[in-house]
C-alpha cells in the first residue's frame, strides 16, 4: 500500500486539526486541535526523505543508506515549541474558565464570575 | 557580531528581572542607548561594505543557519532601537513599568530584530512562534476586562498561522532540500516546475498575509493592537513595529518565489480592499485604540499596494512608508495612551480642547496627523508621493487618491478631540518626560519630511528626485482633499447611523479560522486557474 505513506497521513492529520478549529466552539478541543494539526506537520516531516530500510545516521561507517537527519533535527525543536504552545494555551484557558466560568469562544459573556 | 543584535536584548532583559532593584530602570535605558549606537554603527558598515552573511557553526554557507543583513534590513534593525529607546524614556516612570514587565518587553525587541536579520526559513518560523507567545503575554498584562480573551485569540490564531508557514517549510524542504532563503531563490531560478511550488507558496501567504493583517484576515488586529488594558507601550510596539516584521517577510518571501510565482495585480487590489475596509471600519469606530488600529490596517493596505506595484520607486517608496508609519502610528498610540490616563475614558467624543490642556501632546498628535494624512513638508507626502509615482495608470493612481481620501476621513474624525469645549477638571499631571517622549518621536515625523530625500539615499541608498512642480500640485491637491474630507465628514459620515452598526461586527474565532482556510483555498485557485 502506497497510498498509506507518512506525507500522505500528515496531510490529513493537518486538515482534520484545521477542520476541528473551523468547527468546534470547546476551547479544550480548540487546543486539541492543534495538536493533531502540529503532530500532521511533524509527521509530514520526518517521512520526508526516508528510504526503505534505512537506519540513522549515527557512527562512523555506513553500509546502508541513512534517514536525512535535518528534518529530524528541526521537528525536535518543533515539538519543543508545540510542548510550549499547548502549556501556555491550557494555562490560558484555565485562567479563562476560571474568571468568566465558560468553556467556549463566547464574547457576549454574562459578567465577570465574583465568587473566586 | 549581528547575533548579539538579537541576544543581547533577551539578556538583558533577564538581568534586569532577576536583578529587581533600584538599578534594573537605569540599566535598561543605559543599554538601550548603546545598542541604538551599535545599531547606528552597524548600519554605516552595512551601507559602506555591502550585504554581509554571518554564518553560524562551522558549516558551509547555504547549509548553516546564517543571518543575512543587507541595506533594508539593517535600516530597519536602526529603526527597532530607535522606537525602543523611546518607548524605555516614556514608559520610565509608569506603574506598569516594573521588573516584571521588562523581560517580555526587551525579549521582543530581540525577537523583531531576529526577524528582520533572519536568513533561514526554519530559524524565521522559530522567531514567529515565540513573539507570537511573548505578544499575546504582554497582552494580557494586565489581566483585565477583554484582555484574556483577546490575548486568546490573538494566540491561537497565529499559533495557527506559523504551523500554516512551517507546513509550507516542509514542502519547500522535500523540493530543494535547503532552508536558506538565498539560495532558494538563486534554486527557484533554475527550477522549472512552477506548479509544485503553488501550495508552498499559498501556505506560506496565508501566514505572511496573517501577519500583515491583509483583508479578510485582519479580525485579530484591532482585538490585539486595541486591547483596551494593554499598556499604551505594547499598543504602540505591536502597532508600529511588530506588524511590520510581517511586511519585512512579505518582501523577502515574495522575492524569494519571484521567478516561479508572480501575483503582483492579485495582492494590489487585496491591498486596495484591505485599505478601504480598514479606513471605513476604522471611521465607524468611537473608541480612541480601534480608530488607531483599524488605521493601521488601512495604512498596511497602502504599503500592499505600493510593494506590488512592480516598480522600483514605489517599492522605495513603500519601504519608506512602513519606517513612516512606524514613527507616527508610535506616536499617535502612546500620545491615546497619555489622554485615556487623564480623561480616563477611551470614547473620542468625551476627551476634548487637548490642545489647551496638553499642549505637548496636542502639538505631536497635530504633528503625527500630518505626517499619516501626507501633508506638503511632512514624511507621509515623500513616501506616498513615491508610491504614486510608481503608476502611470490613471485608475491605480485613483484607487491610491481614495485610499488617501480614507486616511484623510479617519484623522478629521480623529481630529475632534484637540477642540472644543473643555471638559476636564484641572489635575495634577506628572509625567512631563512621556509627554517630552512623544513630542519628540512625532517630530521626527516632521524632520524626516523636511531632509525626506536625504533620508531616503542614506537609509535606502536610493536616489530620490523630487519635481518640485509636481510636489507643490500634490500639496494642493492634500489642501483640496483635507477640505472634501472635512465637508464629507461633517454632512455624511457623521449622520449616518449604519456606520455605527459596522462597529458591532464581530468576527468569531471559528469564523477568523474559516476566512484563513478560505483565503488559504482562494490563493491555490488562483494560482492553479491562472
Amino acid at each position: 500500500m502506497d497510498f498509506i505513506s507518512g506525507e500522505t497521513v500528515g496531510i490529513i492529520l493537518f486538515f482534520i486539526g484545521l477542520f476541528g478549529l473551523m468547527t468546534k466552539k470547546n476551547i479544550l478541543k480548540t487546543i486539541m486541535s492543534i495538536s493533531i494539526l502540529q503532530s500532521g506537520i511533524y509527521l509530514f516531516f520526518i517521512a520526508d526523505d526516508l528510504p526503505n530500510n534505512s537506519i540513522p545516521p549515527i557512527g562512523e561507517t555506513l553500509e546502508k543508506p541513512v534517514a536525512d537527519p535535518v528534518p529530524q533535527a528541526l521537528m525536535i525543536t518543533a515539538i519543543v515549541i508545540g510542548l510550549g504552545i499547548t502549556a501556555i494555551g491550557l494555562t490560558m484557558f484555565i485562567h479563562y474558565k476560571k474568571r468568566y466560568g465558560i468553556s467556549f469562544w463566547s464574547r457576549n459573556r454574562s459578567e465577570e464570575r465574583s465568587d473566586q | 557580531m549581528h547575533y548579539l543584535f538579537i541576544l543581547l536584548p533577551i539578556l538583558i532583559g533577564l538581568i534586569a528581572y532577576i536583578a529587581k532593584n533600584r538599578f534594573s530602570k537605569p540599566l535598561l535605558l543605559i543599554f538601550q542607548f548603546i545598542y541604538l549606537v551599535f545599531a547606528f554603527l552597524s548600519f554605516l558598515q552595512i551601507k559602506n561594505s555591502g550585504p554581509q552573511i554571518i554564518d553560524m557553526g562551522n558549516v558551509p554557507n547555504g547549509f548553516a543557519i546564517s543571518l543575512y543583513v543587507d541595506n533594508i534590513s539593517a535600516a530597519f534593525v536602526l529603526l527597532t532601537a530607535l522606537i525602543y529607546f523611546f518607548l524605555i524614556i516614556y514608559a520610565y516612570n509608569h506603574d506598569y513599568f516594573e521588573p516584571q514587565f521588562f523581560f517580555p518587553f526587551l525579549s521582543l525587541e530581540g525577537l523583531i530584530t531576529g526577524l528582520f536579520l533572519s536568513g533561514d526559513l526554519f530559524n524565521l518560523f522559530i522567531f514567529l512562534e515565540v513573539s507570537t507567545v511573548i505578544v499575546s503575554i504582554l497582552i494580557m498584562y494586565n489581566k483585565k476586562e477583554q484582555a484574556v480573551y483577546d490575548g486568546m485569540i490573538y494566540f491561537f490564531v497565529n499559533v495557527l498561522g506559523s504551523s500554516f508557514f512551517l507546513f509550507g517549510i516542509g514542502f519547500i524542504y522535500k523540493l530543494f532540500g535547503v532552508l536558506d532563503i538565498r539560495s532558494l531563490s538563486k534554486a527557484m531560478e533554475i527550477f522549472t516546475l512552477n506548479d509544485s511550488v503553488y501550495v508552498p507558496f499559498a501556505l506560506m501567504m496565508v501566514t505572511v498575509s496573517l501577519k500583515t493583517a491583509i483583508s479578510p484576515l485582519f479580525s485579530w488586529l484591532p482585538k490585539a493592537h486595541g486591547t483596551p488594558s494593554a499598556p499604551p507601550v505594547i499598543s504602540a510596539v505591536l502597532s508600529g513595529l511588530y506588524i511590520k516584521s510581517g511586511l519585512y517577510l512579505f518582501i523577502r518571501i515574495s522575492a524569494m518565489y519571484s521567478p516561479a510565482v508572480q501575483m503582483d495585480t492579485f495582492f494590489f487590489y487585496l491591498g486596495f480592499a484591505t485599505a478601504i475596509i480598514g479606513a471605513v471600519m476604522s471611521f465607524s469606530q468611537t473608541d480612541i485604540k480601534l480608530i488607531l488600529s483599524y488605521s493601521t490596517v488601512s495604512q498596511v493596505g497602502l504599503i500592499f499596494m505600493g510593494l506590488n506595484m512592480n516598480s522600483e520607486i514605489a517599492f522605495y517608496g513603500s519601504v519608506f512608508h512602513i519606517f513612516n508609519h512606524a514613527i507616527f502610528k508610535t506616536a499617535l498610540f502612546l500620545a491615546a495612551g497619555l489622554l485615556t490616563k487623564y480623561y480616563k475614558t477611551r470614547n473620542i467624543h468625551e476627551m476634548n480642547s487637548v490642545l489647551k490642556n496638553f499642549p505637548l501632546i496636542g502639538y505631536s498628535i497635530i504633528f503625527s496627523i500630518l505626517g499619516i494624512t501626507g501633508a506638503p513638508f511632512f514624511n507621509g507626502s515623500i513616501s506616498k508621493y513615491m508610491i504614486a509615482h510608481g503608476t502611470d495608470n490613471l485608475f491605480a493612481t485613483l484607487l491610491l487618491n481614495i485610499v488617501n481620501l480614507g486616511t484623510i476621513l479617519i484623522f478629521v474624525k480623529f481630529s475632534v478631540i484637540l477642540f472644543g469645549n473643555n471638559t476636564w477638571g484641572k489635575e495634577k499631571i506628572k509625567d512631563r518626560l512621556s509627554q517630552y517622549s512623544v513630542l519628540i518621536v512625532s517630530s521626527l515625523a516632521l524632520l524626516s519630511g523636511l531632509f525626506g530625500r536625504r533620508v531616503t539615499e542614506f537609509l535606502f541608498d536610493y536616489p530620490l528626485t523630487v519635481d518640485s512642480a509636481e510636489y507643490l500640485q500634490k500639496g494642493f491637491v492634500y489642501v483640496l482633499m483635507g477640505l472634501a474630507g472635512i465637508a464629507l465628514y461633517k454632512k455624511v459620515i457623521q449622520q449616518n447611523k449604519w456606520l455605527f452598526k459596522l462597529t458591532q461586527i464581530e468576527l468569531t474565532f471559528n469564523g477568523i479560522i474559516t476566512f484563513l482556510t478560505g483565503y488559504f483555498l482562494l490563493l491555490l485557485t488562483i494560482l492553479y486557474i491562472r
